[in-house]
This record gives C-alpha cells, sequence and structure tokens, in this order.
C-alpha cells in the first residue's frame, strides 16, 4: 500500500519513525493555519508562515510517496518536519500573546548601542 | 558532493518566505553548475530585515558586525518571544543556544549588554541576540527553551548580577560560598574583598579581609598600549590644532 512506511529508523536518537506521517502532518498545519488566522492580516509574520504551511500542504497532498515529499520539501525526513510543524504551532499560539505585529514599544536609551561607549554627561546645569 | 548540494540547497530554502530568495532559487536551478546564490552575508542581512519585519514590536536594531555576523538588539521585554521564534519558527531553527555572557560599560544609563548566541544546524548560520539590563532591571530567563541556559544565566547572574527572572534556580556557580560582589563589574576591586590562607594552628583555611603590603599599594594602572587608536589620533591631530591656533594668535598678536 502507497504511503505507509517501510523505514526502520530515522536514524536520529529520540526521534521514531512517523507511521502515518501524511496524518499528522495534515492535522498540524490544520491547527496551524486556524491559530494563525486570529492574527491581523497585516502581521508579516502570519503571511510568511502562511506561505511556509501552504506550500508544505500542497507538496504533501500531490504526492503519496513520502521519499518525494521529502525531497521537495527539502528540510530533512518527514519525521523532523513533524517536529518543524509542532514547533510552529507552538509559537503560533505563543504569538497570539505576545503580539509582535504591533509597533516598537520602547526606544532604547540613546548611545546604548553605540561602541565604542559615549563618554557620560557632566552631572548638573 | 551529493552532501554538499543539500547542504546548498538548505542555504536557499531558508527563509523561503522570502519572494526574492525563492526567485533566486529558481534562478539556482536553471543554471546549477554556478554558485550564483546570495552571498553568506546578504543572506544573512536578508535574514535579519525578516525577523525585524515579523517582530517590530520588540526588534529595535539589527546590523552587521565587522566579521558579517548578525546581531539583533532587543528590547529586554521581547527576549523570550525573540529566542522563541528563533527556535521555532520554520525559516529560523536556532535549536542550539551556544552562549549567554553580559558586558559592563558603566557609563551607559543601562549598564550591562547580556549577549545571546545562536546556531541553527539546519541553515548553518549563527546569530547573535543582544538587550540590556542595570543591577535592578530583571531579564526574562530562557531557561525553559533552552536547558543550557540555566547555568549559562546563573554564571552571568554571578559575574554580572544581572537578574534572570523566572529562572528555575539562581544561584551563584562559579565562585565561593557567601561570596560578596560580582567580580566582572567594572568597579570590582582587582585584588577582591576577602583572601584566604591555609592555618596552620587552626588547621583550617581561614577568610580575611584584604591588606595589602604599602610596597604593593603603588599600582600604575595606566596601560602601556593604546586603547582606541583611533581616539589617540584624534587626540594628537586636536592638540596639534590648539597648538596651531596658539601660535598664529602669538604670531597675530606679535606685529601689534
Amino acid at each position: 500500500m502507497a504511503g505507509v512506511s517501510t523505514k526502520i529508523t530515522t536514524g536520529l536518537t529520540g526521534l521514531a519513525v512517523a507511521k502515518h506521517p501524511h496524518h499528522v502532518l495534515g492535522v498540524l498545519y490544520g491547527k496551524i493555519l486556524r491559530t494563525l488566522q486570529k492574527m491581523p492580516e497585516s502581521a508579516a509574520y502570519r503571511k510568511y508562515t502562511e506561505e511556509v504551511i501552504n506550500e508544505r500542504s500542497q507538496i504533501l497532498k500531490a504526492n503519496q510517496d513520502i521519499t518525494v515529499v521529502e525531497k521537495q520539501i527539502g528540510c530533512g525526513q518527514i519525521e523532523e518536519v513533524i517536529v518543524q510543524a509542532e514547533n510552529e504551532l507552538l509559537l503560533a499560539r505563543k504569538m497570539l500573546d505576545w503580539k509582535p505585529w504591533e509597533p516598537l514599544i520602547k526606544q532604547p536609551p540613546p548611545n546604548q548601542w553605540t561602541w565604542p561607549p559615549a563618554q557620560p554627561q557632566p552631572q548638573g546645569k | 558532493m551529493r552532501v554538499l548540494k543539500k547542504c546548498v540547497g538548505f542555504a536557499q530554502k531558508r527563509w523561503c518566505g522570502e519572494k526574492k530568495i525563492a526567485a533566486i532559487c529558481g534562478k539556482r536551478k536553471e543554471d546549477s553548475t554556478k554558485e550564483s546564490v546570495m552571498s553568506r552575508k546578504d543572506q544573512l542581512t536578508e535574514f535579519g530585515k525578516y525577523v525585524a519585519e515579523c517582530i517590530p514590536k520588540y526588534v529595535q536594531k539589527i546590523r552587521m558586525t565587522h566579521s558579517d555576523q548578525l546581531e539583533i538588539l532587543v528590547d529586554p521585554e521581547g527576549v523570550l518571544c525573540v529566542t522563541q521564534f528563533l527556535k521555532d519558527h520554520h525559516g529560523c531553527q536556532f535549536e542550539m543556544l551556544t552562549d549567554v555572557t553580559s558586558m559592563d560599560v558603566p557609563s551607559r544609563p543601562f549598564r550591562f549588554e547580556v549577549i545571546y548566541t545562536f546556531l541553527s544546524l539546519r541553515y548553518n548560520s549563527r546569530v547573535t541576540v543582544k538587550t540590556y539590563a542595570d543591577e535592578l532591571l530583571p531579564v526574562e530567563s530562557i531557561a525553559g527553551l533552552y536547558k543550557n541556559a540555566d547555568w549559562l544565566e546563573r554564571e552571568v547572574w554571578d559575574m554580572y548580577g544581572v537578574f534572570f527572572a523566572n529562572h528555575p534556580d539562581l544561584r551563584r556557580l562559579l565562585t565561593d560560598y557567601g561570596f560578596d560582589g560580582h567580580p566582572f563589574r567594572k568597579d570590582f576591586p582587582l585584588s577582591g574583598y576577602l583572601e584566604l590562607r591555609y592555618d596552620d594552628e587552626k588547621k583550617r583555611v581561614v577568610y580575611e579581609p584584604v591588606e595589602l603590603t604599602q610596597e604593593y599599594r603603588r599600582f600604575d594602572l595606566s596601560s602601556p598600549w593604546t586603547s582606541y587608536p583611533k581616539f589617540k589620533d584624534d587626540q594628537i591631530q586636536k592638540k596639534k590644532q590648539e597648538e596651531n591656533k596658539e601660535k598664529e594668535e602669538a604670531k597675530s598678536k606679535n606685529p601689534c
């Protein structure tokens, strides 16, 4: 049956062979996309992540053979791709709290990032 | 050779959200014999812009060092957000924390710079994240994300006294029990506060406040090397200009 992996090991410590990568990845990508939809559309993070996820899920839908999918995504074995998706989901959910698309909250004090360091201003006016 | 090609493939696939890079990848496929990809520096610069665009709330500045390393300068509140993004985002995957250090510059309002270095094994690249703190302002701990940050942050706390909020176990790491002060601060005395010796009568190690005999008290603190040659030149020029001015003034006074 096509799509069932006959792989024995990933060769990476602690990373087991995924039994149903298509199903797992499909669910994960669905979750990520639903989380992203809660963000404003202008958010750069949402835009870029959606691009990546859509590209990957299209490749996943188009091919049943895992080796072809791995080659086309080009980001390691399918198990690693699953781990990446899990991480992204975690990040996307936390991003909802952080709201990083808002404007800069605080400017750094002047001369904070200059090198060599600026000399201290003489006290007293 | 195959492995090499794979690596290059990863490098191009990096930050695939960028249309520009995607376009370059397309070009690359056509003439696959030539290594006409973006240079390492350009890739990093693009990546810096990408991070700044994704997290405009916390990223204050992006810059490249003289050795072409990317530095992301971050507001202290955004450390957790930026590190999580660098670790978990598809286009970053900086899964390894190489080091956490600090730097003390007493003349700044926030005297400590806290410096994180990350390594992405997937894309074979490094990134430095910097933020700032003073003696009281806490920096959010990233020990929940990276296990090794636990000890690294303890070391920074020990040596500089930067406080990390929500750290699981913030104790001193390198110095002795009951140690006083933070040795890497600029205002920490070179000789320290305490000295210890083995007392033969008491049969144990004794701690005593530092006492220097008079002949060792003459410190020559001026460095034989000039730390900033650029500024040395400036100072010399300024002096010369002043001397010239004085001469001119003297000349203009003389004929009168």
